[in-house]
């Protein structure tokens, strides 16, 4: 008994720093393992991406390993703030922008104004004098699409949207589908309808208003009036039916153009959300894209190797990459003008998309708007409550909500 | 999955794996050293036994509880995450406002708890529909027994969340099956997601056909214990079938449905993955207790707000379990 235990204690003591080493790499001028999670999913081929990335990045740098972990958009928000109040943080995120909120008031992360010279990237998250984030892709909007099987031309107008929409829906067959109870769809026509979800401020919710009101009024009638959407359609359905051709049109976002190529090949037409004719205003699809977020414990030795991996994913290389591979525009300035955009129709319609967006706003009480408006925006579309009744709603509940997190 | 990949993972946790097992030797060989050299116990090698359950449970278990209680005294949120101030102040008013202001963004604390009282009282439907089927299924002279067994008992067998997903598709307007047979007997289809009232319908539905299985194996197996004697003398008296049930079946299955009712109260009042679920859109009027509960701790951050709110929903389910134990004598042959 003694000696096994014996055994068993020397062993331990030999095996330690063996696995200790090799997990936390701690030394400054030794091996460095940045840990990164992204938000980026399997579907799209995104993840494979940055998993090649970094398996090209570690090859490039002899001590440097990067260890790629992805986690769904809310998760990754919930866990990296559990993991930093444990210490656990990871070295680097790569996530959306709407996370900027929450970190920086509980912060979580650091300025990057050190990390990268903020003036070669397309505006990004900038709060209380200082820059955020580090954009890797820009955009992440909300446009139409269609299937030149059954569009030739996008429509101007709503007026003419709906026209087009109501003579293509028949049978099992339905002219547009999006996803009708998610208040990010519901975000460009408020734009359209010449509203907005928070007051001058930024902070105060301006969501009973007469734009809000039209705004639900216009939705519904396209489900209920014109009859012109699936009677409940959520994110899958609406993208399946796209795919399957039993949708003409879809709103969607930038995220989804590489699947739908894939899908429709040369029948795929992109562009602007149509004018709404009652204001004469485009939509305007909120704009934010994919960013880098750098935690505010990240240890000063990874600081270089985290700085270069950076640099790295937003080479104008590595950028023009992404366009080609992924079809994101890039976050870096200069391979906005790259050739693909211009000679590619489907990234040019999503670029004039892009030019009438309005960037997402990053507050944290964001997160008590979009909670306030879904679930009364599902019920207008379930027929259960009129807009006039919503719109109360809504603002009282975005109201709470934003006290509630104080 | 590939090789590679569980390679990765195992890397990963082999640290933190390592270490545990590197303390739990060095208390192990302390216990030993102390109980068997120095104090000469004959219980030594009890200890010894015991001490890594002992340690986990308090590890998991009881340094969370403290830390949550602690937290509950804390004006803990987004705001004030580095730094959260501790105080008995903040406690009152983190318990005040569980009962004074919204517990979501509209909802407040009573009406979830009556919901939450609702939806807990499908147990009702569990403990009945599974009692009925396992005498059915306990009749003697009943063929391919097994085959409806193993059949029943699928949903049980299933992971909820799986199950729970799987339903939720199911509830589409237009592609889910209890529609389709609604449309098919002609009559209209059911906004089963976004329609407060069949949302809340729904959830029960899906969490009925997960919850009746449990009790039907429990039944049965109280139901097999019964000796037939009972029944005989019964029928010599001339007794009928409900007689029969009453004064016979019923308490003598008592000992076993009371324990197991009480663990289905528990688990139903305390189930996350049905409502969670299949409330798709979210809705504030299909929250029970535990649902409200992790949306203002995780999608509001309301941290030590929400800690008062799981030591109230704790309070509840404490004295809940105790009146149903006094009333039932359910733990008697364990406390006897």
């Amino acid at each position: 008994m003694k000696k096994v235990l014996v055994a068993l204690l020397v062993l331990a003591s030999v095996a330690a720093p063996i696995i200790a080493g090799g997990q936390q790499g701690s030394e400054p001028k030794g091996p460095v393992t940045i840990s990164l999670w992204t938000k980026e999913g399997e579907a799209d081929g995104a993840l494979q991406w940055v998993e090649a990335l970094a398996a090209d990045f570690s090859a490039q740098h002899e001590n440097i390993t990067v260890e790629v972990l992805n986690k769904e958009v809310e998760a990754l928000r919930e866990d990296f703030q559990t993991a930093a109040l444990a210490g656990t943080a990871p070295d680097l995120l790569w996530s959306v922008s709407d996370h900027a909120g929450p970190f920086t008031t509980a912060g979580l992360i650091q300025p990057v104004d050190d990390f990268v010279d903020t003036s070669k990237y397309v505006e990004s998250v900038v709060m209380n004098g200082s820059t955020w984030a580090v954009p890797i892709a820009s955009g992440n909007h909300l446009m139409l699409m269609a299937n030149k099987k059954y569009v030739s031309e996008l429509p101007a107008t709503t007026d003419e949207f709906i026209e087009v929409a109501k003579s293509l829906t028949k049978d099992d067959m339905y002219g547009l589908a999006y996803n009708l109870g998610e208040a990010f769809w519901l975000a460009p026509w408020l734009g359209g309808f010449d509203g907005s979800v928070f007051a001058a401020d930024g902070v105060t919710p301006t969501l009973d208003t007469p734009a809000m009101l039209n705004t639900l009024k216009f939705l519904r009638s396209l489900k209920f009036d014109y009859g012109v959407t699936p009677t409940e359609s959520d994110y899958a359905v609406a993208d399946t039916l796209f795919k399957e051709g039993k949708a003409a049109m879809i709103i969607n976002g930038d995220w989804s153009i590489g699947g739908y190529k894939e899908a429709l090949g040369d029948d795929l037409l992109i562009g602007r959300l149509p004018k709404v004719s009652s204001t004469g205003k485009y939509p305007a699809p909120y704009t934010s894209g994919v960013y880098f977020f750098v935690p505010a414990d990240l240890p000063a030795e990874k600081e270089s190797a985290v700085k270069m991996f950076i640099e790295y994913v937003t080479s104008e290389k590595v950028q023009t990459e992404m366009l080609e591979k992924l079809s994101r525009l890039p976050g870096l300035r200069s391979a906005l003008s790259s050739p693909v955009i211009e000679n590619d129709p489907l990234m040019k319609g999503s670029v004039a998309q892009m030019e009438v967006g309005t960037p997402m706003p990053t507050v944290l009480e964001m997160r008590a708007v979009w909670d306030a408006i879904n679930p009364e925006l599902s019920a207008v579309m379930a027929g259960s409550e009129t807009p006039e009744e919503a719109v109360k709603k809504m603002q009282e509940a975005a109201v709470n909500g934003i006290a509630n997190l104080k | 999955m590939n090789s590679q990949v569980v390679l990765t993972a195992l890397g990963q946790v082999s640290g933190t794996v390592f270490w545990m097992l590197v303390g739990f030797l060095l208390i192990e060989v302390s216990i030993w050293a102390v109980g068997n050299k120095v104090l000469k116990n004959k219980n030594t090698l009890v200890a010894m036994l015991v001490t890594p359950a002992f340690v986990g449970l308090g590890l998991l278990l009881v340094f969370p509880l403290l830390y949550e209680v602690v937290l509950a005294f804390s004006n803990m949120n987004l705001y004030h995450f580095r730094n959260p101030e501790f105080s008995l102040l903040n406690g009152l008013e983190n318990f005040k406002r569980v009962f004074t202001k919204p517990v979501l963004q509209t909802t407040t604390f009573f009406p979830v708890l009556l919901r939450t009282f609702l939806w807990t009282s499908q147990v009702l439907i569990h403990a009945s529909v599974g009692m009925l089927l396992a005498m059915l299924l306990n009749r003697p002279n009943l063929k391919f027994k097994n085959i409806y067994r193993a059949i029943l008992i699928l949903p049980w067998a299933m992971p909820q969340v799986i199950s729970a997903l799987t339903w939720r598709s199911e509830f589409n307007f237009e592609y889910g099956f209890p529609n389709i047979l609604l449309n098919k007997i002609g009559l209209p289809g059911i906004q089963w997601k976004a329609d407060a009232l069949w949302n809340f319908i729904a959830m029960v539905l899906t969490n009925v056909w997960l919850g009746i299985p449990f009790m039907m194996v429990i039944s049965l197996g109280g139901l097999q214990s019964i000796s037939d004697e009972f029944y005989e003398a019964a029928d010599m008296d001339g007794a009928s079938g409900w007689t029969k049930f009453q004064k016979i079946t019923l308490p003598l299955m008592k000992p076993v449905l009371a324990p197991s009712v009480m663990l289905g109260i528990i688990w139903t009042f305390n189930n996350f993955n049905i409502p969670y679920f299949i409330n798709e859109m979210k809705l504030e009027s299909s929250e029970i207790l535990v649902t409200a509960l992790f949306r203002a701790a995780f999608n509001f951050s309301q941290y030590g707000f929400s800690a008062a709110f799981a030591l109230i929903i704790f309070a509840l389910l404490f004295s809940m379990t105790l009146i149903y134990v006094k009333w039932t004598g359910a733990l008697k042959g364990v406390t006897d």
